[in-house]
């Protein structure tokens, strides 16, 4: 679950909820609010009746006079006498005057249930020289019903869109909020498998600093390790191939000895365990340069896969030659970003490999090329091929397929297979022309 | 011919000496850049086979101080160090040729002909190789002691191959080298006059065609088989 989603699902049904009730709430004192303006509205109207009663001839009269008397549209009043005789308006309304719990010095208000409708009435009671009088207004609830649909739905849509747009507030906040680890995110991604920078702790939140001086030390240890075997490896390099190059110049030596020509086929047999032994020891160390703590080491530069063909086709051509094989090359433009001495590796290996099965009188040939986006290597030969069912192992290390001939230790392929993933490229392994030997092909991400 | 080998390594050192004079060269060897430095000053070499990986210095700044002093003289750096940046670097410092070890006797002793016959080119301009008498400053070929006329493309061919003994030359190369003649100069059209060439120069040289690639000037007998 990533840390945004969370902050989400936490903040969010939360803040809803919140929402919800602070919406629930507002409606509430909205209800009372309307309730108190239309009851004291009742009240003054019931105050203004009481202003219209007069006392004519011992007569509580009531008159009703201008604006004091004025009733609204669906509003009823009566007005009830010292001896509740009902001086003017509606009996039932008097009747339900007299039911209700009166509080005496206050305005009374109640609901009433009078000709099948839902009343609000308020009373008040007036002192005259005759005694008191309640005057009582009643007005049906429609009006305020209506009223607080009106409020309702316009409470609810302002909530709604309140809640909306802090939904969308907070969610835009955790997503900005959260940008620094995405650039850190990024940045991470972008630093290939094989380059070891470490991070600008300056450029990252507080929260993340501790984390990024950690995984700058790792780097930096792994750099260290990088370096310690990009040494090694040179070092061993040299230190085996000197000896190496030094007993195979005595031996072609020793063999032109016309003193040595009777041990001519021991000397032949020493000669190739030497080969052999240079050839594994070369072997051995391309495979631990291709190493991916090894090959982390940046070394990444613009490679021409062309100039890499034509200059290793040159320096095979003439062991090709020795062996009958015809060597040759199809050199098309084509540039990768990569290591070159790994890239040299991995092509020298294919090469060898090939010369290694074709026949004698077979062909080899060594190509580069961009094909649609992607740059490729590839050697093709017409030898024996590798069956569909050996071309996964046959990268393996140390396999070498049952029945293959010559010498060999079962690292070439390895070689390749390593430094394609390096690479980020793909190594695939298929049939040469007309289904015969074998065409091997390494594939590059994209070509720059 | 005299040729000066630095290298360090004794059992490398002394099959190299006793394998190049073999093949008919005079060898002096040095063990280390300062010896060898000190050679190079006082005595004349024709060429110098240098290690990379000398124990007092780097053969490549070696190479870097001798270039820096003007001389000419070529150089062909051997390494134990089997990477093409080390070859680039070499070849950026001023070497002429460069090879890996393990290497064969043959190579090497071909190499070094080839190095020094090219060097020899610019004062003399005449290359001899196997049959052939090649005078690039009086442009004229002979094959076994015979003057043979060639055509001006037949000529610029084998002009840059013998300005490139023991190296490919590039289709594009030749092609490069012929645009100035020829308007809409095809690849075939190349192998055109290489064949032409070829049938002119006999059994005295081979034009060695590497498929895909080019051309190589190649004594008769270096051709295996």
């Amino acid at each position: 679950m990533t840390i945004r989603r969370r902050l989400l699902s936490l903040l969010l049904p939360a803040l809803a909820l919140l929402m919800l009730i602070g919406g629930v709430v507002d409606y509430r004192v909205a209800i009372l609010t309307t309730r108190n303006a239309y009851d004291q509205a009742l009240a003054n109207t019931a105050a203004a009746f009481a202003a219209n009663i007069r006392i004519e001839q011992g007569q509580l009269r009531f008159m009703p006079a201008g604006a004091g008397g004025a009733l609204e549209s669906g509003a009823i009043y009566a007005i009830v006498g010292p001896a509740r005789e009902l001086i003017s308006g509606t009996p039932q309304l008097a009747d339900s005057e007299a039911a209700s719990a009166r509080v005496p010095g206050r305005t009374n208000y109640w609901n009433a249930q009078l000709q099948g409708q839902l009343w609000r009435a308020a009373s008040v009671v007036t002192r005259t020289g005759a005694g008191p009088v309640h005057i009582t207004v009643a007005e049906t609830l429609e009006r305020r019903a209506h009223t607080q649909q009106v409020m309702l739905i316009g409470k609810l849509l302002v909530d709604f869109a309140e809640l909306d747009l802090t939904l969308l507030l907070v969610w835009i906040a955790v997503y900005y909020g959260l940008r620094p680890l995405d650039r850190l995110t990024d940045q991470v991604e972008r630093q290939s498998s094989r380059r070891l920078q470490s991070f600008d702790e300056a450029q990252v939140p507080g929260e993340l600093r501790a984390l990024i001086v950690a995984f700058n030390r790792v780097l930096e240890l792994l750099h260290d390790a990088a370096q310690a075997q990009q040494r090694f490896v040179a070092d061993a390099a040299h230190q085996m191939r000197t000896p190496v190059a030094g007993l195979l110049a005595q031996l072609e030596l020793l063999q032109q000895d016309p003193g040595a020509a009777a041990l001519s086929v021991q000397l032949g047999s020493l000669q190739r365990g030497i080969q052999q032994l240079a050839r594994s020891a070369n072997q051995l160390l391309a495979l631990a340069r291709a190493e991916p703590v090894a090959a982390l080491h940046e070394n990444l530069q613009p490679v021409s896969l062309k100039l890499l063909v034509e200059e290793l086709v040159e320096r095979y051509i003439d062991r090709a030659d020795r062996a009958g094989i015809d060597l040759g090359a199809e050199a098309l433009a084509a540039t990768v970003t990569g290591d070159a001495g790994l890239l040299e590796d991995q092509l020298e290996n294919l090469i060898d490999n090939a010369l290694k099965y074709a026949p004698r009188g077979g062909h080899v040939t060594v190509r580069s090329g961009v094909d649609g986006a992607a740059a490729y290597l590839e050697v093709e030969d017409d030898g024996p091929g590798i069956p569909d069912s050996e071309r996964m192992r046959v990268r393996e290390r140390f396999y070498r397929m049952p029945g293959s001939a010559g010498i060999g230790c079962g690292l070439g392929l390895a070689i390749v297979d390593e430094i394609a993933r390096v690479h980020g490229a793909a190594f695939s392994i298929g049939a040469g022309p007309h289904g015969r030997g074998a065409r091997m092909r390494v594939r590059f991400g994209a070509a720059s | 011919m005299r040729i000066l080998l630095i290298e360090d390594d004794e059992l490398v050192a002394d099959a190299v000496v006793r394998g190049l004079s073999i093949a008919g060269f005079t060898v002096d060897h040095a063990a280390s850049a300062q010896s060898g430095r000190a050679a190079l000053r006082t005595e004349h070499f024709d060429l110098a086979v240098v290690d990379i990986g000398l124990p007092d210095a780097d053969g490549l700044s070696l190479l870097g101080a001798l270039r820096n002093e003007g001389t000419a003289m070529p150089v062909l750096m051997l390494t134990a160090r089997d990477t093409l940046a080390d070859k680039i670097r070499a070849f950026e410092l001023g070497a002429d040729d460069f090879l890996m070890k393990p290497f064969e006797q043959a190579e090497l002793a071909a190499r070094c002909r080839a190095l020094i016959r090219r060097a020899g080119l610019t004062p003399s301009g005449v290359v001899r190789l196997g049959g052939l008498t090649i005078d690039l400053n009086g442009h004229q070929l002979q094959v076994n002691g015979a003057v043979v006329e060639l055509t001006r493309r037949e000529w610029l061919v084998l002009e840059s191959l013998a300005h490139n003994l023991g190296r490919i030359v590039t289709k594009d190369r030749l092609m490069q080298a012929l645009a100035g003649w020829e308007q809409d100069l095809t690849p075939n059209a190349v192998e055109t006059h290489v064949s032409r060439l070829r049938s002119k120069l006999g059994s005295a040289a081979v034009i060695r065609a590497i498929r895909g690639l080019g051309y190589r000037l190649d004594e008769a007998g270096e051709m295996p088989e």
